[in-house]
């Protein structure tokens, strides 16, 4: 049997944005208003919020649960309690990443930023474009003032390991 | 009604004709965009995901560059809006939460006020420009263009920092219909596009499309009228990635709500901007031309 642990929701609550999970009564409004609840069984946010409250730590941060959430904000509008689950979900996420959970695909918008102060990389025709069309050059970034930023907050070091 | 202009990043990265046409509409409607010089990332779910100070500090640094321009910010973006706007809120209201951000802007002699609003592109033609003179700026009206209209998540939620959801959606159901298109109904209308999971998992991504995609296939629409460029890539090159994956066809026109105004306004598409659309939508097209 998994181990519990029992500081496991209190953790998540002292998270920014995790607060919620210490309001979640179970009624699973957040499950029923959810679009990829109804296409991934594995994705069952009331469910998830029973996992921190019983202590399941490692299964909550290790797996794939962290990631099948779209912040659409549904789950928040609808729980009952102000449980914000949606949010709960960025707490969790924050942790994870801190486990070293985190997918490609998240990492490379991430180093994306690092490098060129935008998640995403134009594509050349795009830059044609807009240029040709009469909206001009690429507006620039401050890469120095974002690369500062990202030091400051030490996210250089999640996103390079 | 001057407003610093926040194009985020993939707009410019992919989708200039959005752009263009918000730019062409905003010119007739008085709306005057100011770049906002060196703006990064609003820093969107992805990041957040990883941090939260970091969120907080990258999305505060552009709402102080607006402050020091002394304008409201204009997003054409759902996801920036979310991301300014969120924090915008959370900064003007948590004293602790605000002085830490300003110790990390101190080093680029930057500080955040409160001083400004965020606003959509929705909210300022709604709110600000007002549905009348939408109507009156209409030269060339749809003649009922039936248009599911996909206001995208956070267009409207999550509602404390908003109005209220069907609010949102009434307003751009209106704005849509001031051009003479029909705003039809149809299932899951407020639900998610599925585009925050395209990369991380985009089996999952699909099939969140599907449920939306069929919905608006059985409502008899004749086209996607979408608000955010994340709705847009998933909904209109997602048919092709769902055509790959189970040969299932929607063959749904998808248009920038920008693009729909800009048509009923009297102002045609260029070639390089109907060549930008996955899907054809020439049927859209022929249909004005036709009347």
């Amino acid at each position: 049997m998994s181990s519990l642990d029992a500081d496991f929701m209190h953790d998540v609550a002292n998270t920014p944005r995790g607060r919620g999970i210490l309001t979640c009564i179970q009624c699973g409004r957040c499950t029923s208003s959810c679009s990829v609840a109804r296409v991934v069984e594995d994705h069952n946010p009331r469910k998830l919020m029973e996992m921190i409250i019983l202590g399941l730590r490692r299964e909550v941060l290790h797996g794939p649960l962290p990631w099948y959430c779209l912040s659409c904000f549904t789950c928040l509008d609808r729980c009952p309690q102000n449980g914000d689950v949606g949010e709960t979900m960025f707490a969790i996420r924050n942790l994870a990443v801190k486990e070293g959970n985190t997918p490609r695909a998240i990492v490379d918008q991430a180093q994306n930023l690092f490098g060129t102060g935008r998640v995403v990389v134009p594509t050349r025709m795009a830059l044609i474009q807009r240029e040709r069309y009469g909206m001009g050059k690429e507006p620039a970034v401050d890469v120095e003032a974002v690369q500062k930023i990202l030091r400051k907050t030490s996210f250089d070091k999640l996103i390079y390991r | 009604m001057k407003y610093a202009f926040f194009l985020g990043c993939l707009i410019p990265a992919r989708e200039p004709n959005y752009e263009s046409s918000v730019r062409k509409v905003s010119s007739e409607l008085g709306i005057e965009l100011v770049e906002m010089k060196g703006a990064n990332c609003c820093a969107p779910f992805s990041i957040q995901s990883l941090d939260y100070v970091t969120w907080l500090a990258l999305a505060a640094r552009n709402l102080t560059l607006a402050e020091e321009m002394g304008l409201d910010i204009l997003t054409l973006c759902n996801d920036c809006y979310e991301s300014l706007l969120m924090t915008n809120t959370i900064l003007k209201n948590d004293k602790e939460l605000r002085e830490k951000v300003n110790g990390i802007l101190a080093d680029l002699r930057l500080e955040f006020k409160g001083k400004i609003d965020v606003k959509g592109f929705i909210d300022v033609l709604y709110d600000d420009v007002g549905l009348e003179k939408v109507k009156n700026s209409i030269k060339e009206p749809f003649d009922g263009l039936k248009a599911a209209l996909q206001p995208g998540c956070h267009l409207t939620k999550p509602k404390r920092i908003h109005f209220g959801e069907w609010m949102g959606i009434r307003a751009l159901d209106e704005l849509a219909e001031a051009t003479g298109a029909k705003s039809i109904a149809y299932e899951r209308k407020e639900a998610c596009c599925g585009g925050p999971l395209r990369g991380i998992n985009d089996e999952i991504a699909s099939q969140v499309a599907k449920q939306k995609l069929d919905s608006i296939k059985g409502s008899g629409a004749d086209c996607i009228v979408t608000v955010c460029p994340f709705c847009y890539v998933e909904l209109d090159m997602g048919q092709l990635e769902i055509k790959r994956r189970s040969k299932e066809e929607y063959n749904l026109p998808v248009l920038h709500f920008a693009e729909l105004l800009r048509m009923a306004m009297g102002m045609k598409l260029e070639n390089w901007e109907i060549r930008t659309h996955r899907v054809p939508i020439t049927k859209i097209l022929n249909m004005k031309e036709a009347k």
